[in-house]
């Protein structure tokens, strides 16, 4: 049950969790406001009765009074008004001459007086302070049945009570029985008779049954009107979740470039939807950049090792038996090694890009650490003059020795696209919260289509000149990830047959 | 068509456009071994000029040139209405790319990481394909034919029966006559590279092959002590690598 509960689809399990709570509520309103509606109707008939029936009483008994007249405010319940004695028992002593009296004459005009209070609505009974039928006013057969009396209500008038109300059914209607408490005076105590009033419900009973179907039916169209406006609401809410739904699938089974698109909307599932997207988007630029990597790194692979295959089979074959010949071979054979094993490293260093640069921090004299790198940079350039234009003293914070396999990197590149009469320069100055170091060289500089990306691993401008100098295409990678992790920036301007200046901002201490 | 150059020198001149070093040197001497004559260039431009004027018989262009790439240097070839066989090395596995390559007009195409001994197969194949009479289909020296298209072995009109293992020996025997090769070499060229066995497999076959051909009043086949074996061919003693042609 639970299990089938959960595999429903979330808009039904919303539809149904708050018609459900709706009906429960309307249900209980419904009922409450037939109950209430019940006892209104049957109260206010009493009421009315009980006030109909007051002056008839009075006029047939003159100097007596129903009970109602009684000095007490007429308290709903049992209890019985003050002066009256509580239970049912011995009647409260009267002059027995008087009570004789008033017994004869309630036997004189209880068929009057019963008489007088029926009415095609209402029939009356009239009983003696013995629950004794006096008299009955029922003489027409549209005025409606008598309730026979019952003695449990009757003893309750007789004891004093003047408010006894209850329903009953009569030949099949259900109608209200009144006792009125007769007393010998107003505000005496003793009762001596009772009048019985019955009415039957059947019009108060039509009306609750139309409010019951009406509430019913109300409950009913109400929940299935829910139910359909519900569906449409989730639905309508919940679309771009299935929009959601079946663009990941796409995106599971392989297409990176499926989006959501959902029309702009700032609602809780319009941002998970662009959050979504976002997301996609990223995942898809990172996974293109890593194919372009692992395609770069195939196809430097490649090369090497068709020599490396070539060159042995070529030797194999036969072309071992020609000392020269293998020689050439075997040299060319240590040269792609060489090769590879370059790659190799590179590829170590590449997948540390992705992974944060470690950097041990520590004050570094600028001015100290370009002299001692001037004459390193000097011995990597060969023929080529290197010149240090030297900035002021400052001190920044950083890993000397990435630093320096950082600038190596540059001088190499310089070194790579100069012939033996350029010049290379490396310098340093000191700007208001940061320290800009610089290599530049007059060589061949970068084409302008090649400068956008120079920092992706792999990349290679002129192809043929640089594979001959054997780099891969990462140092500018490299390098950029060192500067950064040093919260520093590098940029890179070049004209071709200009020269490049590739500068590094690098924060300086505080 | 290509039978210009033959005619005169006997040997197929390749001219191999490539800009790896390495690979330009093993095709070199790899080409040259197998009895190519091989001419080199190191970019497009200079290629598609010795293309054009010089008397080649097969060009092997590399896709990927600094200057002018192997696709443009074919289409130019052809425009000009040189149809010297081409066959394209290519880095790439993409389909559209070879299609691209014989689109251009190259015979056929070949991918790196690639095997020699492919390559030769299929520079063999190009040139047959082609008619070039430099690329023999039917061997002969010293009395003995050997057909490579229906592998039938005959001496005068009489056929011998080899085993596929003898034919191959044979095979590279008259290909290349006078040459010695070592056992390690003929492990290597006939059984493959992959073959782990002993060496003496091979004194085996070469016994039976000498057998098979009536070597015993000849001695076709010597045994060159210290170093292999070579074919002797009588009446060629001074002839070099020099091929019949048929």
């Amino acid at each position: 049950m639970n299990r089938r509960w959960n595999d429903l689809p979330l808009r039904y399990k919303l539809t149904l969790l708050y018609v459900g709570l709706l009906a429960v509520l309307l249900c209980v309103l419904g009922v409450a406001l037939y109950l209430d509606t019940a006892h209104f109707l049957v109260h206010t008939t009493a009421v009315r009765l009980r006030a109909q029936a007051k002056p008839v009483i009075e006029h047939w008994l003159p100097g007596w009074a129903a009970g109602e007249e009684g000095p007490s405010p007429p308290v709903p319940g049992p209890t019985p008004p003050a002066g009256a004695p509580g239970p049912p028992g011995p009647p409260v002593p009267a002059p027995p001459g008087d009570k004789a009296a008033i017994a004869s004459s309630l036997d004189g005009i209880a068929a009057q007086l019963s008489r007088a209070l029926t009415s095609r609505d209402t029939t009356a009974l009239v009983l003696d302070a013995d629950g004794k039928l006096l008299a009955s006013g029922r003489q027409l057969p549209e005025e409606p049945l008598p309730a026979p009396p019952d003695s449990t209500y009757v003893s309750r008038a007789l004891a004093g009570e003047n408010e006894v109300t209850y329903t009953t059914n009569v030949d099949g209607v259900r109608s209200l029985v009144l006792l009125i408490p007769l007393r010998h005076a107003p505000g005496e105590g003793e009762v001596v008779g009772v009048v019985e009033l019955t009415t039957p419900l059947a019009l108060i009973d039509a009306v609750l049954w139309r409010q019951r179907l009406l509430i019913g039916l109300g409950i009913v169209l109400t929940l299935v009107l829910g139910t359909l406006g519900g569906l449409w609401i989730t639905r309508s809410a919940l679309t771009p979740l299935q929009r959601m739904i079946s663009t990941c699938r796409r995106i599971a089974a392989g297409d990176l470039s499926q989006r959501v698109n959902l029309p702009a909307r700032r609602d809780e599932v319009g941002q998970l939807a662009s959050a979504f997207d976002n997301m996609v988007a990223q995942i898809e630029r990172t996974f293109a950049a890593q194919k372009r990597f692992v395609a770069a790194a195939a196809h430097e692979l490649r090369t090497p090792l068709t020599a490396l295959r070539g060159s042995l089979e070529v030797l194999l074959r036969g072309a071992q038996d020609d000392p020269s010949a293998a020689a050439r071979l075997v040299q060319g054979m240590y040269r792609e090694v060489t090769r590879l094993v370059r790659l190799a490293e590179q590829l170590l260093d590449i997948t540390r890009l992705d992974s944060p640069v470690i950097i041990h921090r520590q004050p570094v004299d600028v001015a100290r650490f370009f002299t001692g790198f001037l004459d390193q940079a000097r011995r990597l350039a060969g023929e080529r003059t290197v010149t240090l234009t030297p900035g002021g003293d400052v001190t920044v914070s950083a890993d000397p020795d990435a630093l320096k396999q950082v600038l190596f990197n540059l001088v190499d590149n310089a070194v790579k696209h100069t012939s033996p009469d350029d010049r290379i320069e490396i310098g340093w100055e000191v700007g208001e919260d940061e320290v800009a170091i610089w290599v530049a060289d007059d060589g061949a500089g970068i084409a302008p289509d090649d400068l956008p990306h120079v920092f992706e691993p792999f990349y290679r401008g002129d192809r043929s000149r640089s594979r001959r100098q054997g780099g891969a295409g990462l140092g500018l990678s490299l390098a950029r990830a060192v500067v950064e992790a040093h919260g520093g920036t590098i940029e890179v301007e070049s004209g071709l047959n200009v020269g490049t200046r590739v500068t590094l901002r690098l924060p300086r201490s505080s | 068509m290509n039978q210009r150059a033959n005619g005169r020198r006997g040997r197929v001149h390749v001219l191999v456009v490539e800009d790896e070093q390495t690979i330009v040197e093993l095709l070199r001497i790899g080409l040259t071994y197998e009895g190519y004559h091989v001419a080199v260039a190191r970019d497009g431009r200079t290629g598609l000029e010795l293309a054009d004027k010089g008397d080649f018989d097969l060009l092997i262009l590399d896709l990927m040139l600094p200057d002018l790439d192997g696709l443009k240097v074919c289409r130019r070839l052809r425009m000009r209405g040189n149809d010297i066989p081409i066959i394209m090395l290519t880095a790439r596995k993409e389909i559209a790319d070879r299609v691209a390559g014989l689109d251009m007009g190259a015979d056929d195409y070949i991918t790196k990481p690639f095997s020699f001994e492919e390559l030769v197969a299929r520079v063999r194949a190009v040139l047959r394909r082609r008619g070039n009479t430099g690329e023999p289909t039917v061997l002969r020296a010293a009395g003995l034919i050997l057909d490579l298209e229906t592998h039938e072995v005959r001496r005068g009109d009489e056929p011998i029966d080899l085993t596929p293992t003898e034919f191959a020996l044979l095979e590279l025997f008259m290909r290349h006559p006078r040459r010695v090769y070592t056992r390690d070499t003929l492990l290597n060229r006939v059984w493959g590279l992959d073959y782990e066995g002993d060496a003496n497999v091979v004194d085996v076959h070469v016994s039976n092959l000498r057998r098979k051909i009536g070597d015993r009043e000849r001695r076709l086949i010597r045994t060159v002590y210290g170093l292999g074996y070579s074919f002797r061919p009588e009446g060629e003693e001074k002839g070099g690598d020099e091929q019949t042609v048929e």
